[in-house]
């Protein structure tokens, strides 16, 4: 080898990264040259200064316990939490420590039969916590799966206005079936539609236009609490509906009037409840 | 025959619970870490790393065992951070710089040979013992440069593992720690520069 290593080389030097074949070379060549050992040398200088410098931030105790907490409870969401778990949404302000505590002592000096009324409404709160917590990130997922469509400014991987196009795209992609309304509410079209993930489960994003106004319709399968009940949530200046039809669950989010948006969840819902065969 | 990772069979609840604390619990410094690297301030990070735990919760029955748990997570971080807002408005303020120098690289040259560092090893020890001065240098890069280097060097992940979390071929994981490491060593010297001006 007789040209200098280049930068490329000598990073995969300091990282290890070289096969044996290019180890051997890179070996070879920095023996008779000086100036690419130096350079290797400050490589791996840069490397270790790079990994200390790097470990720069710590979470706070509190937060740790927030998520391990999380963690805990996450696998028992439909299992009434501890009162005394100062659960999501997180921000340490809102925890109830010390409240919890002078609570619970108070408590104790009830009656038996007041303690439990009480615990079962805690319980109860906290519950729906939870699951509000869950519907809040869940929602901004949703925001921000449309939000990168619209700042994505790519073409939809099915680029199609025909049902019959974007339904059978979708085979295989996901594990449920779904149903595209025959007809659409006045001055709606369909655009086309992306395979996505949301809560890591492949999902169907269906892409309409309401006017001018771009709407993301997720079709999913109905997994966890947040996304189960039927929902109106607003983020951002945008509007989030969610629906459910048997097994399937629809979201859809736009900035378009909430009233238009509903017209055309209608439809999409009313869809999944006619025959698949018919549908085709 | 290949089993769809959502058609796997779900596994029992405790074993499932018990084995995800034992992976993530470790991680969570790591993930604020990086977190807060590209987030830039601690709500955002804190945020960023509860949507990403609660996203492997939801997720975690179709993880399959035995495959890189820490890649995984830190790529659901990854595209978390990708699709939040924050993430959306640094990868529009880099989106033109990375595609300079991707074309750039299109030469036959990827770094001439004027652009490699040749100064002594005194000089360069100097530098990096000072931290505050690597980390300003750190915090100048593009994010698709940072996570990079963040994910080699303090993660210490494989090549084959970053471009995993990434989403991007190995190749282009070489070349943007090289060009990470490029820009830190500029930096450096800029940074240097300064202070000696400063001092003198």
């Amino acid at each position: 080898m007789t040209d200098h290593l280049s930068a490329s080389m000598l990073s995969a030097l300091a990282d290890g990264e070289l096969s044996a074949e290019q180890l051997s070379a890179a070996s070879e060549h920095l023996e008779g040259c000086a100036s690419c050992t130096t350079s290797a040398l400050h490589q791996s200088l840069l490397k270790a200064a790079t990994a200390k410098a790097g470990v720069r931030y710590a979470p706070s105790p509190q937060f740790q316990e927030h998520l391990t907490q999380m963690v805990a409870e996450g696998f028992s969401a439909s299992e009434p939490l501890d009162a005394s778990s100062g659960t999501s949404p997180w921000r340490p302000g809102r925890r109830v420590g010390l409240l919890g505590w002078a609570t619970a002592a108070v408590l104790l000096l009830a009656s038996l039969s007041t303690m439990l009324v009480q615990r079962i409404r805690q319980r109860s709160e906290i519950g729906s916590e939870v699951v509000s917590a869950e519907r809040s990130a869940f929602v901004t997922e949703i925001f921000d799966r449309h939000l990168a469509m619209l700042a994505g400014s790519l073409p939809p991987e099915v680029l199609s206005t025909d049902r019959h196009t974007v339904k059978p795209w979708f085979q295989g992609k996901t594990p449920f079936s779904f149903n595209l309304p025959e007809s659409l509410p006045n001055n709606t079209t369909l655009d086309g539609a992306n395979l996505t993930y949301l809560q890591n489960q492949p999902a169907a994003q269906l892409l309409f236009s309401i006017g001018k106004h771009r709407v993301s319709v997720f079709v999913a399968q109905k997994a966890g609490a947040a996304g189960s009940d039927e929902f109106d949530a607003d983020h951002s200046g945008f509007h989030v509906l969610g629906r459910t039809a048997g097994d399937i669950q629809i979201v859809a989010v736009s900035d378009v009037d909430p009233a238009r948006l509903a017209d055309l969840v209608d439809a999409v819902e009313l869809a999944q409840k006619t025959d698949p065969k018919e549908s085709r | 025959m290949t089993v769809l990772p959502w058609k796997r069979a779900v596994r029992r609840k405790n074993s499932r619970e018990s084995g995800f604390e034992d992976l993530a619990l470790p991680l969570f410094p790591a993930l604020y870490n990086l977190a807060f690297w590209l987030a830039r301030n601690p709500t955002d990070a804190e945020d960023l790393v509860q949507e990403t735990v609660l996203k492997a919760l939801r997720g975690f029955a179709s993880f399959e065992p035995g495959s890189n748990f820490k890649a995984w997570i830190f790529r659901i971080l990854r595209n978390t951070y990708l699709t939040s807002r924050t993430g959306l408005a640094a990868r529009r303020t880099v989106a033109l710089e990375d595609e300079l120098n991707d074309r750039s690289e299109s030469g036959t040259s990827l770094y001439p040979e004027g652009a490699i560092d040749r100064e002594t090893p005194e000089l360069n020890l100097v530098r990096l013992a000072d931290r505050a001065l690597l980390q300003a240098a750190m915090e100048k890069l593009p994010p698709p440069l940072l996570e990079v280097i963040l994910l080699c060097d303090v993660e210490e992940m494989k090549y084959r593992e970053i471009a995993t979390v990434l989403d991007i071929p190995m190749g282009t994981v070489m070349s943007r720690i090289a060009r990470a490491r490029t820009a830190l060593r500029e930096s450096l010297t800029a940074g240097l520069t300064t202070t000696r001006e400063f001092s003198a």
